[in-house]
């Protein structure tokens, strides 16, 4: 037996703080951004409610609007008072909570199963740190990187005059929500063989919830005054729903905040468990065996291309559905109402011009049918970029398979997704008019927004695509990027009163819309010129690069 | 004959790195071409040229006498390519990822001749296709190129380090498929670090350094080009007076030796006959003390660091070093 020489033998805890600060390391640009991004979001709610809803008959009055028409609560948080304060919470909780919770969801899979998978787990086990001291060092790295966009929430709260007691409540609710979204995906890790899918499982979850806490408040009960409302049972389902329902400024109800963050450390508990009964690299949920001759669909450029997407690309057509099934089921219940308050009428006027209110939620919800497009776009012309990263893209490339050819294959299977995406949204647009026997008209209107939103997807196409000839290791960083940014301008931008001209540079306020009964054209011809001439330019400039492997 | 492959004053930079300066490279039809140099010599960069994957800076480069680079489909319709660190797709199958390569390579995959041969590789190198690509091991991953490669008949193979990884079993498996391939007429460029492979498979090697080529040659021609050492059982180095031709005479241990020009090794036999010398041998020199005559100061210089570095050394020279100090030699005369 050899005895370690007592120089060499460290503290138990010195692995610890070695594989804490090694993360700390690797995510220290990506980390800073998402909680100056959570930051920046407060501070653009503040300033937003102070120009745009100055006054409280105001805020009384887009409250009252949002009790009559529930489909807005899906995109807001919880009323709880017509006071600036509790009025900001309402506007931008829920986006500030879901900030920390994708934050999170990222940060957990890539430091456990996205190393286990890359193997760079094993490297790690076999040195001191053995099997769960890198599981304990993400816990503790994802517990402290929730807690500073907390603090920075409430913080500038307090710093624009809010009350202290709320300001706390809205960073822990914040903070609540991505800890408990770190106990979601590190048990998605733990039950899932890659990445890929244990990020998938963690991202439908979080927007299942999402989605439900809106339901949830959308069918809730108002109170006499229309500026509170009571969320249904439903919105008790989810982490959102208890978030929100702390009401800071309103409530303060501190226990509510920290609930999403207790079913968090059950979660995080759950995941230690788990880890520790497991052996490294095998997930819990079994990996298929597979095919031993390929199907007839796997025998060119695109069908690979198609076998690797296809299934993302499904996940976002049925959301397009989705979405589109509530545009119209929901908007149906709009046209009893006949309150057309000033500063409401504002925001949807800024989206479909003199439209009508039930146009007027078509066009918003297809904006975000317009966005998802886009993801799968951005999604399908990365996976070309990941292809060549990893190594693949050359095996394919040194066989009779042009350059030119092979991104064709990705940009066809992008297409395919965004029109997948639209046309499902328009489908189920269809049936929420016919399951409710509304208002016929807004088939039509659906078809319009559709088309225009998936023209401003085929924007994005493009853009992706042309980064990825012309600058390949920034395609993926890039070009989500340029979604998000536009995706902020575009649903945000008309609320919180910015210029027209900066709503104005996101493709999807720029998408052709229904108005009345005609169609306002708006980007539509430098739109679709756009698309159609960077796509083509990416093809023509395929031919004369070279392979960039990572690194 | 008829060159398949011909690069002259090929460079390639990256920024100011000159990944290739200047290579002039001919693989002739038919031939096995090793093609020996250690990491970063400029090996992979060369592959990736004349496959299309990569353009070159200056010089020119021909595959079948077309441009790698503007011609990239059709010759990759005449050759197979295995590079050195597969990738393969983690959620296609083993069996899927040959299909797809040997479809793109233009083979009709239900096909009873391609099943077959499929089944005979698989077989061969003991693989299980039905594993999906993410389960597979480096030596698997190298497994599912290979198969796809020698599955469909080609004009030219061209392997980058093909057999890292693999067992030693499955390297036999390796060099029977390329003298398979090679007799039916293939020509076959093989990069390797693998002296003993490439001593077993090659006609041809050519030796790059630094983005050059710096030999080129049949193992036979190279071998002329360095010394032979022979040894023998003696007390004390005047047994080695009056040999003809001999170089760096050394006692050791009870054993005479001395080095000469592999073209004069017959002049000297006579006079160790003569003496009636015990325990005769004589060494041709292999193709790793060939490899390190170029290489010797790089390996110089790394020992010197080894031990500045404080490394446990009791002093025996390997034969590495010794081919190592006697290029050196050679070198500084």
């Amino acid at each position: 037996m050899y005895a370690s020489p007592p120089a060499a033998r460290r503290s138990s805890s010195a692995p610890l703080r070695t594989l804490l600060r090694q993360r700390i390391r690797r995510d220290r640009v990506q980390l800073l951004l998402w909680i100056l991004g959570t930051a920046a979001l407060a501070g653009a709610a503040v300033s937003g409610v102070a120009s745009s809803y100055g006054t409280e008959k105001d805020r009384i009055e887009l409250l009252a609007t949002v009790m009559a028409n529930p489909v807005i609560l899906m995109f807001r948080g919880l009323p709880s008072g017509a006071g600036e304060e509790e009025f900001t919470l309402f506007l931008i909780l829920p986006f500030l909570a879901m900030m920390a919770a994708f934050m999170s969801v990222f940060l957990a899979v890539r430091h456990t199963r996205g190393d286990e998978e890359q193997g760079r787990s094993e490297l790690l086990a076999a040195t001191s740190a053995a099997r769960l001291r890198p599981l304990v060092a993400t816990i503790v790295h994802g517990l402290a990187a929730n807690v500073v966009p907390g603090a920075l929430t409430a913080a500038v709260f307090a710093a624009s005059g809010f009350p202290p007691a709320g300001s706390v409540v809205s960073g822990v609710a914040t903070a609540g929500v991505g800890v408990c979204f770190l106990g979601i995906a590190l048990t998605a890790g733990q039950l899932m063989r890659t990445s890929r899918g244990a990020n998938s499982l963690a991202v439908w979850i979080l927007m299942a919830a999402f989605v439900i806490s809106g339901l949830g408040n959308a069918i809730g009960t108002p109170d006499a005054a229309l500026t509170r409302l009571e969320s249904s049972g439903l919105a008790w389902v989810s982490p959102f729903g208890w978030a929100e329902n702390s009401r800071p400024f309103a409530d303060d109800a501190i226990g509510l905040a920290l609930l999403p963050a207790a079913l968090g450390v059950v979660l995080v508990a759950v995941s230690l468990v788990l880890q520790s009964t497991r052996d490294l690299g095998e997930g819990l949920v079994p990996e298929r065996a597979g095919r031993v001759h390929a199907g007839a669909g796997l025998s060119s450029p695109l069908g690979l291309a198609w076998r690797l997407t296809g299934g993302a690309t499904l996940g976002w057509a049925v959301g397009g559905f989705v979405t589109g099934l509530l545009a119209t089921s929901l908007a149906s219940v709009i046209s009893s109402i006949g309150s057309q308050l000033p500063s409401v009428r504002k925001i949807f006027e800024a989206m479909a011009k003199g439209g009508s209110l039930e146009q007027g939620m078509v066009v918003i919800f297809y904006t975000i049918v317009g966005v998802l497009a886009a993801c799968a776009a951005v999604q399908t012309i990365s996976r070309a970029r990941q292809e060549e990263a990893h190594g693949t893209a050359e095996a394919l490339l040194a066989t009779p398979v042009g350059r030119v050819r092979w991104l064709a294959g990705y940009l066809a299977v992008a297409l395919i997704a965004v029109v997948a995406t639209a046309g499902m949204a328009v489908l189920g647009s269809l049936l929420g008019v016919a399951g409710r026997d509304g208002n016929r008209g807004l088939v039509q209107d659906a078809l319009v927004a559709g088309a225009g939103q998936a023209l401003a997807a085929g924007v994005f196409l493009a853009v992706t695509a042309l980064l990825f000839v012309l600058v390949p290791r920034g395609t993926i960083a890039v070009s989500w990027t340029l979604v998000l940014v536009a995706l902020l301008l575009g649903l945000f931008g008309p609320l919180f009163g910015a210029a027209e001209w900066v709503t104005n540079l996101s493709p999807f306020a720029q998408a052709p819309v229904p108005s009345g009964d005609g169609v306002d054209v708006k980007g539509l011809w430098w739109m679709l010129a756009a698309a159609a001439a960077g796509t083509a330019g990416a093809l023509a400039l395929m031919r004369r690069r070279e392979l960039h492997p990572a690194g | 004959m008829n060159a398949i492959i011909r690069t002259s004053g090929l460079t390639k930079h990256y920024g100011r790195v000159h990944a290739l300066d200047g290579l002039d490279l001919q693989v002739d039809e038919g031939q096995v071409h090793g093609f020996l140099g250690p990491n970063g010599a400029g090996k992979s960069t060369t592959i990736r040229i004349l496959l299309g994957l990569a353009r070159k800076t200056g010089g020119t480069a021909e595959v079948f006498g077309q441009d790698p680079w503007t011609s990239a489909v059709a010759v990759h319709r005449r050759l197979a390519y295995v590079p050195g660190d597969v990738s393969i797709w983690p959620n296609l199958s083993g069996g899927e990822a040959i299909d797809l390569l040997a479809r793109l390579r233009g083979a009709d995959t239900r096909h009873d001749a391609y099943r077959a041969e499929r089944a005979r590789l698989e077989e061969a190198f003991q693989f299980d296709p039905r594993k999906k690509g993410r389960a597979y091991s480096k030596g698997n991953r190298q497994k599912v190129a290979l198969i796809a490669a020698f599955a469909v008949p080609a004009e030219l193979y061209i392997f980058d380090e093909p057999t890292s990884g693999l067992d030693p079993l499955m390297e036999v498996m390796f060099r029977r498929e390329v003298a398979r391939v090679k007799a039916a007429g293939a020509t076959v460029l093989l990069s390797s670090h693998i002296m003993s492979e490439v001593e077993q498979l090659c006609d041809r090697v050519s030796i790059i350094r630094a983005g050059r080529i710096v030999e080129t040659g049949s193992l036979a021609d190279l071998r002329h080009l360095t010394r032979t050492e022979v040894s023998f059982a003696a007390a004390d180095p005047s047994a080695l007076d009056g040999i003809p031709g001999a170089h760096d005479g050394t006692a050791e241990d009870g054993r005479a030796r001395f080095t000469v020009d592999s073209d004069q090794v017959a002049l000297a036999l006579p006079v160790l006959a003569e003496r009636q010398v015990e325990g005769l041998r004589i060494e041709p020199p292999s193709l790793e003390e060939l490899f390190l005559r170029h290489y010797g100061d790089d390996l110089a210089a790394l020992e010197g660091a080894g031990t500045a570095a404080g490394r446990d050394d009791d002093g025996t020279a390997t034969p590495g070093t010794r081919a190592a100090r006697r290029a050196h030699e050679k070198a500084a005369r």
